[in-house]
């Protein structure tokens, strides 16, 4: 922009200011309007805070695209008793948002391991693999020696900061592996998939590694089949899988950890010492069916509790790993109710935490092949079948809207997946299909899976724009679209700002 | 369809004063119905132990061709590469022991399973599949 189009932009401006202030402005009273007027009050009243950044929080919700946060924002608003769509999620309340490219090196459609790799070590790699530069090669057992990548929490561990872990999904899991662990290959979770003689070891091997480094001190999730020997049943009967004979927790709890593995153990932990909480033998269970174990804003606050006690600070990234497990399943209950816990877990989080020291991240790896229907009246249960607009009222009204089949269809759906409404009958070539007629009854239900096209094993990612939401100190450097590995410079800024 | 004629079923199941009957009497019950949150057996199940009964839910892909086993999930078994390994099957399933061998059902295909209901661990001596529930000498069709 040149300084006279800038200059003639003012000019305008002011001119329609002062045209402005001389009309009565007949809507002044509506409450959209003074709503959005205090909004802009807010908004002109933030500040950029440039402190040193004391803690850093990384939140991700692997795969809670933009579609599946706005279906999370009105399945919350609609639980709460509202339409739905007003509804502000903790996350969207934070002062600053960019949206982030989630392309990895290879893949227009990443997967978890090079996003969250990217998040962690600040550049972006190959699909597949967890902290590897593309110098070293997927499935390369010479790859991590050769093209291992510093992490955020290395660096940190070398200010004197703790790093924590919390997620849903096994610990060994591509999100939660990129705070420890570097890896040609993402599901070398134990040494069961590692090849014969690897040079490099399995993920749950580094992760006592990191514990004996001191580069973790703090660890929740799932997974104790990669950490426990065959042969050997965890405290729920399920079996480990180790064919190296360690027993991982054993190892970990020599150094001085504690070990809990359900909620009542969890809770009478003595959070002034390290924690290593492992609840499931693979992921932790979702949001709707869990028993027996601790939330995901439970987990949260135990881990700020015992991070809380470094005077230097600390990194914890915190994983709600199952919305996109649920997306994989083509289940938007189960999308929306592990949605629903990570805002807990954020909310939790912002009541905790000076955030004049803290700088809070919330952003997903990636997006999924969802999306969503119209022409849906307000009110309209977003994990059910879309109601027709009321032309003259405020609330849908009633009606199921249909497509040119005659039969009603759901808000949300996907474009792949188990869902899919195309099927191969026996001896015939071809895929076909027609959508099935539906109640509401049924596509609320929460074992629903939504209607999909192409006929898929599991939904798939897509490649599409996720957001990030920032409060705390330089996160009004989020701004704009970055590139997904900027995430990790903002959080380097941050805590070495003068 | 073998076993009990369908009518037969929803007289029986009807005196049950059972959650879970409504769906009963409508000729099926819902997989998640044998079970409490917790994974314990629900009183349904309880109530049925021994009994012949319908149960609706997904033949998951089977684990061998040729054979009269399969597993029925409670949702489509969505074999996602970056969620699960092979071994890690949903906790709430039932296996099911058929009449005769099985006819492979897509495994997104709502299908409804009657069977004999057995209760109880179970290890299969020839898969080493480990199992809570069964539905033995069963037949199954799609919905």
């Amino acid at each position: 922009m040149t300084f006279r189009i800038i200059t003639a932009t003012l000019v305008g401006t002011f001119l329609a200011t002062s045209a402005l202030a001389e009309v009565a402005v007949s809507q002044k009273d509506s409450k959209w309007y003074t709503d959005a007027q205090a909004r802009i009050d807010e908004l002109a009243a933030v500040t950029n805070n440039t402190n040193r950044a004391k803690n850093v929080i990384l939140f991700v919700a692997d795969g809670n695209g933009i579609g599946s946060n706005y279906a999370t924002r009105l399945w919350v608003g609609q639980k709460k008793g509202g339409l739905g769509d007003d509804h502000v999620l903790p996350q969207e309340a934070f002062p600053n948002l960019a949206l982030v490219k989630t392309y990895t090196t290879n893949g227009q459609t990443p997967d978890s391991s090079p996003t969250a790799s990217a998040m962690n070590t600040g550049v972006k790699s190959r699909n597949g693999t967890v902290n590897l530069d593309d110098a070293g090669d997927y499935e390369d057992c010479n790859a991590a020696a050769k093209a291992g990548l510093t992490t955020f929490s290395e660096i940190v561990t070398d200010m004197g900061k703790s790093v924590g872990i919390v997620t849903t999904a096994r610990l060994t899991h591509a999100t939660p592996a990129a705070v420890y662990a570097k890896s040609a290959h993402r599901d070398w979770e134990d040494d069961t998939k590692l090849p014969e003689k690897c040079a490099q070891k399995d993920i749950a091997a580094q992760m006592v590694d990191a514990v004996n480094a001191g580069t973790l001190d703090f660890i929740m999730g799932g997974g104790r089949q990669h950490f426990l020997p065959n042969g050997i049943t965890d405290d729920e009967g399920g079996e480990g899988r180790r064919m190296d004979d360690r027993n991982l927790v054993e190892e970990i709890k020599s150094k001085g950890w504690q070990y809990v593995w359900n909620d009542e153990t969890a809770k009478a932990a003595d959070l002034t010492k390290p924690v290593l909480g492992i609840f499931e033998a693979s992921h932790m269970k979702y949001e709707a069916d869990r028993t027996g174990e601790p939330s995901l804003a439970e987990m949260t606050e135990m881990a700020i509790k015992n991070l809380s006690a470094n005077d230097k600070g600390y990194y914890l990234e915190v994983e709600a790993g199952r919305v996109d497990h649920a997306n994989h399943d083509g289940n938007m209950h189960r999308t929306v109710t592990d949605g629903e816990a990570f805002a807990a877990a954020i909310e939790k989080a912002a009541s905790m935490v000076d955030l004049n020291e803290t700088l809070i991240i919330v952003t997903a790896d990636h997006s999924h092949a969802i999306n969503f229907n119209g022409y849906c009246g307000r009110g309209t249960p977003i994990t059910g079948l879309c109601y027709e607009v009321d032309d003259h009222g405020i609330e849908h009204t009633g009606k199921p809207s249909v497509a040119l089949d005659g039969k009603p269809y759901t808000v949300a759906g996907y474009l792949n997946g188990a869902g899919s409404i195309l099927h191969q009958e026996e001896g015939a070539n071809d895929w076909t299909g027609s959508r099935p007629d539906l109640t509401q009854e049924q596509a609320t239900d929460p074992d629903y899976l939504q209607q999909a096209l192409l006929p898929m094993t599991s939904e798939t990612h897509s490649g599409e724009d996720v957001a990030v939401f920032s409060t705390g100190p330089w996160a009004h450097l989020f701004r704009g679209v970055i590139e997904q590995n900027v995430i990790f410079h903002v959080m380097l800024h941050a805590v070495t700002a003068e | 369809m073998t076993g009990l004629p369908r009518r037969s079923l929803i007289l029986g199941l009807s005196a049950l004063p059972f959650a879970g009957v409504s769906r009963a009497a409508e000729g099926a019950i819902l997989l998640r119905d044998l079970y409490n949150k917790d994974l314990s057996f629900s009183a349904l199940a309880e109530a049925n132990k021994g009994q012949r009964i319908t149960v609706d839910g997904f033949m998951a892909p089977p684990l061998r061709a040729d054979s009269n086993f399969f597993v029925l999930t409670r949702r489509p078994m969505a074999t996602c590469p970056f969620c699960s390994s092979a071994a890690d099957w949903p906790t709430d399933i039932v296996a099911i022991y058929t009449k005769r061998l099985v006819k492979v059902i897509a495994f997104n295909i709502p299908i409804a399973v009657t069977g004999l209901l057995e209760l109880g661990t179970y290890k299969d001596p020839e898969f080493g599949f480990v199992s809570r529930v069964r539905l033995a000498d069963a037949s199954y069709e799609r919905k």
